[in-house]
């Protein structure tokens, strides 16, 4: 691997998340000027969460006070946030918002105190914030289906419903893992938070049964349900289930509800790699090319083979993680990355589709001539959103962790 | 077709041509604007749409057109109550001092829809207008006149907007006057 690249990249992506940090707090999405510059919960936490593994914590700590202050009355992280903190969503319910704004307010947490976590974490905050993660809590289990014991959506990780509306995989374990993080911090503050980890017990042990099939080995992606109180569910206009790869698949591992070395795991990374390594150009793709939402050209995310990458570090798999990275790394520009890579050809298809099928938004004419005016373009690829920082975020979680596993300083 | 598991919308539609018909437009219209602004509670501070860079909000697809198309060709021309909501709209907007707080009204649920924006922009400390809106069922357009001057915009700008969208508002800061 070109660790002296390597480090280039890990050391512009800390400056990048810097850059992008509004002064109330939020983290741009992307660039103000650029596709995407609003404070998505969903990037922005994983912004906090690469924050964190920096060693940014006043970055953490007042992008989480930007979050937490920003919930909405019932308890719920919306869409998107303009940078005054007002709700700025156009889409329906995306409920991994609140798992993942409470999954890495927990690392936050654990990241103060370190090796001394009881006396040293800062309970403080914690504590001034309590009644807004015992809210976000309760949005989560409002939402949970008590015939499957699984948290119902609309939107996950993709936005995209047609995939994702009903129970889905990506939103789960960030929702189990959010409750599990509530409760390592309310035991901290010595509030009884029994409930809610029975709670999370219940929610893991169906992901675990209910989102595995043993005979693909291989986690699914979702069990498509129209409506959360629909009962029973089996006679919902939407019942059927989700079975194609997807790389969030992965994510029980993700969220540490499971080990990387659990069989589980493994074979579905397995298939991961398998189903959505880019046989052209490398990376990983985000789900199979045939779902048809493709906005620049199908191709490889840097952020989810950042995400997958950290399955090979963790199971010592060198060879593979630096496969992984190498890509990323290779694939910056100028120590940037972007949302995802196509080539010419997919891109133009992608043209050719939305423009047939008349469902090209006039939002993404900025999308397509950015894309044709980016250098990478005369070398035959397609670049689409750059920078964006959710993968900045993402590569200084799976880099450090490399790093720190195979070459310790 | 209606079944029971899609008639709430169109109950509701229904039920405005009731209310109008036992209270009145005036009534109907007060009821209307409290659902809204209990639902903007409910939901809280924000401002709903795409953005653009300035504090241009536009809305690409009609809320509740789907239904407005279909409840339209249900009863093949519009109710008599609906007009009657317009119209005295349209009364209350001529004879307010701030008629640039009304909407530009293209259907009767724009007094739920504008009654939930205007009072969630309210709890995010700020004030919204809209500017103009186009109808689901036609490429009929209608503006707030009195809006758009305030905004500092033109009634051009307004349509180019409008060609993309459906609904197009102004968030007033207050703290900037």
């Amino acid at each position: 691997m070109n660790l002296i690249e390597a480090e280039r990249l890990y050391e512009n992506s800390v400056r990048i998340l810097k850059m992008n940090q509004h002064e109330n707090g939020g983290f741009y999405a992307s660039p103000p000027g650029t596709r995407y510059p609003f404070i998505y919960p969903r990037d922005h936490s994983i912004c906090i969460y690469g924050a964190v593994e920096a060693g940014l914590m006043n970055e953490a700590r007042k992008g989480l006070e930007f979050m937490l202050n920003s919930q909405k009355p019932m308890g719920e992280f919306s869409q998107r946030y303009d940078v005054d903190g007002n709700d700025a969503s156009y889409k329906e319910l995306q409920i991994d918002g609140n798992g993942l704004v409470l999954f890495v307010l927990g690392k936050y947490f654990k990241a103060t105190g370190g090796s001394f976590y009881e006396e040293m974490a800062d309970k403080l905050f914690i504590s001034k914030y309590w009644e807004i993660i015992e809210k976000a809590v309760q949005f989560i289990l409002m939402n949970k289906n008590e015939e499957v014991n699984l948290i119902h959506t609309i939107n996950s990780i993709h936005e995209y419903p047609a995939y994702e509306h009903g129970f889905e995989i990506y939103a789960n374990c960030a929702c189990c893992a959010g409750i599990y993080a509530a409760v390592d911090m309310g035991k901290a503050l010595g509030k009884d938070v029994s409930g809610w980890e029975e709670q999370a017990d219940i929610i893991k042990k169906a992901i675990l049964t209910r989102l595995y099939s043993p005979r693909r080995r291989s986690f699914v992606k979702c069990i498509r349900v129209k409506d959360k109180n629909s009962k029973p569910i089996g006679y919902d206009p939407f019942a059927s289930l989700v079975h194609d790869i997807d790389a969030v698949e992965y994510a029980p591992a993700y969220f540490e509800l499971i080990s990387d070395y659990d069989i589980k795991v493994m074979s579905t990374s397995r298939r991961i790699h398998q189903e959505l390594w880019d046989k052209e150009i490398g990376g990983l793709n985000r789900y199979p090319e045939y779902w048809g939402r493709n906005n620049g050209g199908y191709g490889p995310w840097c952020h989810f083979t950042c995400q997958l990458a950290n399955h090979h570090t963790e199971t010592n798999n060198q060879d593979m993680a630096e496969l992984y990275l190498d890509w990323v790394v290779d694939m910056a520009h100028e120590y940037t990355l972007p949302e995802h890579i196509s080539t010419i050809e997919r891109f133009e298809l992608w043209l050719e589709d939305y423009t047939n099928g008349k469902i090209l938004r006039d939002s993404k004419v900025k999308l397509i001539e950015d894309i044709r005016a980016h250098p990478k373009w005369e070398d035959g690829l397609a670049y689409v959103t750059i920078p964006l920082i959710w993968p900045h975020a993402e590569f200084i979680i799976s880099y450090k962790k490399y790093r720190d596993k195979f070459h310790p300083a | 077709m209606i079944r029971l598991e899609n008639m709430l919308p169109r109950a509701f539609l229904v039920g405005i041509t009731k209310m109008v018909d036992m209270a009145g437009p005036l009534e109907t219209i007060s009821w209307m604007r409290s659902i809204g602004e209990e639902l903007a509670q409910i939901e809280g501070p924000g401002f709903e749409g795409a953005r653009m860079d300035s504090d241009i909000v536009y809305l690409p697809i009609c809320p509740f057109g789907n239904e407005i198309v279909e409840f339209s060709e249900m009863y093949d021309e519009s109710p008599p109550q609906f007009e009657a909501i317009i119209n005295t709209m349209s009364k209350l907007k001529r004879e307010s001092d701030t008629p640039w707080e009304y909407p530009a009204m293209s259907h009767v649920l724009d007094v739920l829809q504008h009654s939930y924006n205007q009072k969630r922009a309210e709890l995010a400390g700020t004030r919204y207008h809209n500017l103009g809106s186009k109808s689901p069922l036609g490429d009929i357009r209608h503006y707030n006149e009195e809006a758009i001057e305030r905004s500092g915009l033109t009634k051009k700008d307004v349509t180019e907007i409008l060609d993309k969208a459906f609904f197009v508002y102004v968030i007033e800061h207050p703290e900037k006057e």
